[in-house]
């Protein structure tokens, strides 16, 4: 690296460690972020605890260990591999297993296809509702297991095409990736955008640039602006994964934990995607700073390239479901990309290749980015009085 | 040390200079005079790279100014101060201490903050400064590790009679170290006391060029304050 990047950074860096605010944001926005997300994941979970049972939906129950009274819904002669077969031809809608073991193992099974994530899906608790209310009543153990609901039912999804499917457990690492990004955007988005207007609202540009480059000033700081926003992303991150790792065998954290699926491919291509959406975003803001004065200005030029940004997020609904044409648009265009991929990458709706390409559309344009912040920078930095665009001064 | 050949500058069409051509030779301290407007600023900014001439060159050493070149140090004060105000004094010179490569910066910047009586507030944020202080730091950031080329920028803008005498001291120190030296000022004084060679320019034209004595007995023995009224007349505004 050159010398110079390396004295910018560091001293980026220091300058920004030793203030306070650094650290209060560092520390309160993830504790205000955990707040809102913790209020929105209880009150999601205390309006899904009640069974739904569409009267269309096809429920197929195999009960082997005999523990449902004659007469039962649902109930049918079939082994358990044709009940799957049901599944995946589409025969059945839900299939639950009841072994013959049940009183002994106190485990069901189910089956049925996956639509997707699923978070707050609760059909297995439909078997709890038919064996609560249709036991044979003979008082023996397997009645006493099925009235208790002392029994766990094992969620097997199945994919469209009929393998088994684990889509929540791949989708929990491409989204906390995700998370991270939308946090790190929140705690340095500023810090980005203000980084070359301090040099020009404090008119220190021209001392600055007769002494290092435009190229090599720019590259500096966004090192160090990077460097910054990884301790604060770690400061939020360490004691998470502190946490959780200490709650492993927690009711609530180790079912998540257990289907956890680390798809090695799909990890290394979220953690590049990471470190180029976080380039192109810092060399978006730095080139918008580059092209106003005032702090105030940049807010405001700002503005349109977040909301271009975070525009995929208004059409989550969209990425979940196979690509159609304005998902593919948000893939590839450059402003959006970073977040399309994302949430693409978390449904598991984008194939390898395709992931790959959109990747390179970020590397590419995060590159881009900082070569017109430094080009913007050099021609701008000692225009103290930055033209404004004719639409611009009307504001 | 310094080669300006037929540089032309125009903005969104309008010339501000026209075919300027001049030297600033080794050593010497050379005057840079004129209005404002007159396109003092935009040479020297054209000169040290943050400008692109529309056309004709401009030389330090023979070469377009690279400001990572450490071969050709030059300390540059321009008309345009500012600090980064939320720093320390020490700081702030030791940040642009280091990137002129200068020895140990944090040594350099205590013994100047002395000399200029300011070395109790090397830990200050720059904001708490007086301006009159903020203008010492920004001469000392300027003259650190003794550059070969110097340029200032109307020096002696908003300094008091204290500081101007500072600076005139610093100008001659740096000066009998071989220091070359272009000086923009509107005060005649100085430059009757300071420059070798002036070089008056009027809507970016050379109106006058050489040593004083060679422009005076070419204004026929006036002086230089009317030398400069002579050739901006009415239109100085």
């Amino acid at each position: 690296m050159n010398n110079n990047i390396f004295k910018v950074a560091r001293f980026e860096i220091v300058r920004q460690l030793k203030k306070p605010a650094f650290w209060a944001a560092t520390l309160l926005i993830p504790l205000l972020i955990g707040v809102i997300y913790l209020i929105s994941f209880i009150s999601a979970q205390s309006v899904d605890t009640e069974v739904h049972f569409d009267e269309d939906t096809k429920v197929t129950i195999t009960d082997e260990a005999g523990i449902l009274a004659d007469g039962t819904p649902f109930v049918v002669d079939v082994d358990k591999n044709d009940g799957i077969e049901m599944v995946k031809n589409g025969e059945t809608d839900l299939y639950f297993y009841i072994p013959a073991d049940f009183a002994e193992s106190k485990k069901a099974e189910f089956y049925h296809i996956s639509e997707g994530l699923e978070i707050f899906n609760n059909d297995g608790e439909i078997l709890k509702m038919i064996l609560s209310q249709n036991s044979a009543m003979r008082v023996d153990a397997l009645d006493v297991v099925a009235l208790t609901g002392d029994y766990e039912i094992i969620d097997n999804k199945l994919a469209k095409d009929g393998a088994e499917s684990n889509a929540l457990g791949k989708a929990i690492i491409p989204f906390a990736i995700g998370i991270v990004f939308f946090m790190f955007v929140a705690l340095c988005g500023n810090r980005f955008l203000l980084t070359v207007v301090e040099e020009k609202e404090n008119r220190i540009s021209e001392m600055i640039l007769t002494s290092i480059s435009a190229k090599h000033l720019i590259i500096g700081k966004i090192i160090a602006l990077l460097a910054l926003g990884v301790v604060q992303i770690m400061a939020l991150v360490i004691p998470v994964l502190i946490l959780v790792f200490a709650k492993r065998d927690d009711a609530l954290i180790a079912p998540i934990l257990s289907i956890i699926e680390i798809d090695p491919v799909v990890i290394m291509l979220s953690v590049l995607l990471f470190m180029a959406s976080a380039v192109f975003y810092a060399g978006v803001c730095v080139f918008v700073g580059s092209l106003v004065s005032t702090a105030r200005d940049a807010s405001s030029f700002i503005g349109p390239a977040i909301i271009a940004m975070v525009f995929p997020l208004y059409f989550m609904q969209m990425f979940m479901v196979e690509p159609n044409f304005i998902v593919q648009f948000f893939t590839y265009f450059p402003l959006s990309a970073p977040i399309a991929l994302m949430l693409r990458s978390g449904f598991g709706t984008i194939s390898t290749p395709e992931f790959c390409v959109g990747i390179a559309v970020v590397i590419v344009f995060a590159v881009l980015a900082i070569y017109l912040a430094v080009k913007t920078f050099q021609k701008n930095a000692i225009n103290f009085n930055v033209v404004k665009p004719k639409w611009f001064r009307k504001h | 040390m310094v080669e300006v050949n037929h540089f032309k500058m125009a903005f969104e069409g309008k010339v501000v200079i026209e075919d300027l051509s001049f030297t600033v030779e080794k050593g010497e301290i050379f005057g840079l005079l004129g209005a404002n407007g007159s396109g003092k600023t935009t040479t020297i900014r054209a000169l040290l790279g943050l400008y692109q001439p529309t056309s004709g060159e401009l030389l330090i050493n023979g070469k377009k100014y690279n400001p990572e070149d450490t071969s050709v140090t030059v300390g540059y004060l321009p008309e345009e101060r500012g600090l980064y105000r939320k720093e320390t004094v020490i700081d702030t010179m030791v940040y642009f201490g280091d990137l002129k490569g200068v020895n140990n910066p944090r040594e350099w910047s205590k013994k100047y903050l002395e000399r200029v009586g300011l070395s109790d507030k090397i830990d200050e944020k720059v904001e708490k400064l007086s301006g009159g202080q903020q203008q010492k730091i920004q001469l000392g950031i300027t003259i650190m590790g003794d550059p070969k080329l110097l340029i200032l920028d109307e020096p002696t803008k908003g300094f008091d009679p204290m500081n101007r005498r500072l600076l005139m001291e610093i100008i001659e120190e740096l000066h009998k170290k071989g220091t070359s030296i272009i000086m923009i000022t509107h005060y005649m004084d100085e430059v009757e006391r300071l420059c070798d060679r002036i070089l008056l320019l009027k809507d970016g034209i050379a109106c006058a060029y050489g040593t004083i004595a060679e422009v005076k007995k070419e204004f026929d023995g006036k002086s230089l304050d009317q030398i400069f009224v002579d050739t901006y007349g009415e239109s100085y505004e």
